[in-house]
């Protein structure tokens, strides 16, 4: 039950860092107000927290732990009993309520700037859950083989402002060309915002669970990445 | 029992050999000191012993347990506290959140507020950890590396960058892990630190270990001869005085340095001052690690760490 520590300590850790809290709870918000506000909300809702949820595990996580591993607080753990998988597992969890944070919040900012009246059910509870796992587990594969904050930082923008315009989160797939239509198929995050988007405004159960599907088994493959990417000894 | 035993370690980078071929073996109960300047080699042979780099050759028991065994790892991990060279906590967390956290990763492990109370880090257990001066942080990393009652301490360069008040207060809260017993492997670049603290002393030097003992054997084997200092004498003295003894010489500041090679020679010394009535200011220098240091590798250490 280790992770549970680690899933506290680090929790209080973000909490409590406004810098942290803005970038992963204030500029979704604003980004949400902007484009919500231009082109009408509903779809915004899903799609930009799953486009934010995405963008705290691959630049977030990853800046936050490229740092504790740079000033020796991953080496600390590392010496105690704590299992790496204990550490990934507490990090994602983290990770996880803070992402279920930003949704409930960008869901009543929806209500309230944009009239779109959702309530979550917990089929959407669940795909938040998974693809909050997903997404931080990439991070966690991530800061396990990056080495600075520099090049966290480097990677996490290279890899997830693509992957943002290529779901279709800011500009509809269908007016994409073929080539970026068929692209966005195997891009991770189009499953996860087609998927909250089916479960919250849609409310189309079966491309729910279809997407849900891909989002959970990815989300396996990225969480044994993490731990596998993970050093606890160095060269 | 001994605590650690190394046999021939190396451990080779691509360009260079941070560790070539050492050997020695720490008992319990004594605090083990690692002296030696920056890049000597002390904290990768630390940090091999803690399970957190490799090794090219050689043969490695930490409590009794194979470093190159997964098995054994885990139970190394149960019986070592380790304070790292630079030690960091979770910024936002306090002092007592983040030992707190070293403890959570225990089954078992001693009271949080014992360690806080042993520490001396009462009136700081609420305050965040980035808040805090080097020396309370430091104070953190050795509460946090005792928090597990470990049989074996690793404590590397606990003092470094401190300043001196500091220093000593870090000090008095290892002097008193010595007292109880604890089994201590330290690592310094501080002379001063080795000679207060240690029981033995390896000196380190590019690689190697150039001399083992207690602080007193390196010094009556290496530190060569205590001087008797007369400060502010005349010529007239300085030549009575070679004329009957050896080893007498005078510097420009007046002051006579006369090497004491036995106790007789020193009586007989006092005795020739008393019957001269000299009544001069005088001293005897004995030898310290800084002369033993000096000896062995040819160079001193700088308050940095870096040899010279």
């Amino acid at each position: 039950m280790r992770f549970v520590a680690i899933f506290k300590a680090v929790t209080k850790n973000w909490l409590r860092s406004r810098t942290g809290l803005f970038f992963s709870i204030m500029f979704p918000i604003m980004m949400l107000v902007i484009f919500g506000s231009i082109f009408g909300g509903s779809n915004y809702v899903p799609t930009m927290t799953a486009a934010f949820i995405m963008t705290n595990g691959i630049i977030g996580l990853t800046s936050t732990n490229t740092e504790f591993k740079r000033r020796g607080i991953i080496r600390r753990l590392s010496i105690t009993p704590l299992t790496k998988m204990d550490w990934v597992v507490g990090c994602v969890l983290s990770q996880t309520l803070l992402n279920l944070l930003l949704t409930g919040i960008m869901i009543g900012i929806g209500w309230i700037a944009f009239s779109v009246r959702v309530i979550p059910d917990p089929l959407t509870v669940l795909m938040i859950f998974l693809g909050s796992v997903l997404f931080s587990g990439i991070g966690m594969a991530l800061s396990g083989s990056l080495k600075d904050v520099e090049a966290a930082a480097a990677v996490g923008n290279v890899i997830s402002y693509p992957m943002m315009f290529l779901s279709g989160v800011f500009v509809p797939l269908s007016i994409m060309p073929s080539t970026l239509q068929l692209l966005s198929k195997f891009i991770p995050l189009t499953y996860f915002s087609d998927g909250l988007k089916a479960a919250i405004i849609t409310k189309s159960t079966g491309t729910t669970l279809y997407d849900m599907g891909i989002v959970a088994a990815l989300a396996v493959v990225f969480i044994a990445a993490g731990v596998l990417l993970t050093r606890w000894k160095e060269k | 029992m001994l605590e650690v035993q190394v046999q021939d370690l190396v451990k080779q980078y691509a360009d260079t050999t941070a560790v070539d071929g050492i050997s020695f073996s720490v008992n319990n109960g004594e605090v083990f000191a690692f002296l030696g300047p920056n890049g000597a080699g002390k904290t990768t042979t630390v940090e091999i012993l803690e399970c957190l780099r490799s090794f090219t050759k050689g043969s490695v028991l930490v409590c009794g347990y194979d470093i190159t065994k997964d098995k054994d790892v885990e139970e190394i991990k149960k019986n070592i506290g380790v304070l790292p060279q630079d030690f960091n906590a979770l910024d936002k967390l306090t002092v007592k959140e983040n030992i707190e956290l070293i403890a959570d990763m225990y089954d078992k492990h001693l009271k949080v507020a014992d360690m806080i109370k042993l520490l001396n880090l009462e009136d700081k257990a609420n305050a965040r950890f980035e808040n805090l001066s080097g020396g309370l942080k430091q104070r953190v990393g050795i509460a946090a590396a005792l928090v597990s009652d470990p049989k074996l301490v690793f404590l590397d360069e606990p003092t470094t960058g401190l300043d001196p008040k500091a220093r000593r207060d870090v000090w008095d809260v290892l002097a008193n892990l010595k007292k109880i017993g604890k089994t201590v492997f330290l690592t310094t670049h501080y002379m001063e630190e080795a000679q207060v603290l240690a029981t033995r002393i390896a000196i380190v030097n590019k690689g190697k270990i150039a001399a083992m003992g207690s602080p007193q054997e390196l010094i009556d084997e290496y530190g060569g001869l205590k001087i008797l200092v007369i400060r502010k004498a005349d010529e007239s003295l300085a030549k009575k005085l070679g004329d009957k003894f050896e080893h007498v010489t005078m510097n420009s500041n007046g002051d006579i340095h006369i090497k004491i090679d036995n106790t007789d020679k020193l009586y007989s010394i006092m005795s020739l001052l008393t019957a001269m009535k000299a009544e001069k200011d005088i001293e005897i220098q004995t030898p310290t690690l800084e002369d033993v240091f000096l000896k062995i590798t040819g160079s001193k250490i700088s308050e940095e760490g870096e040899a010279k």
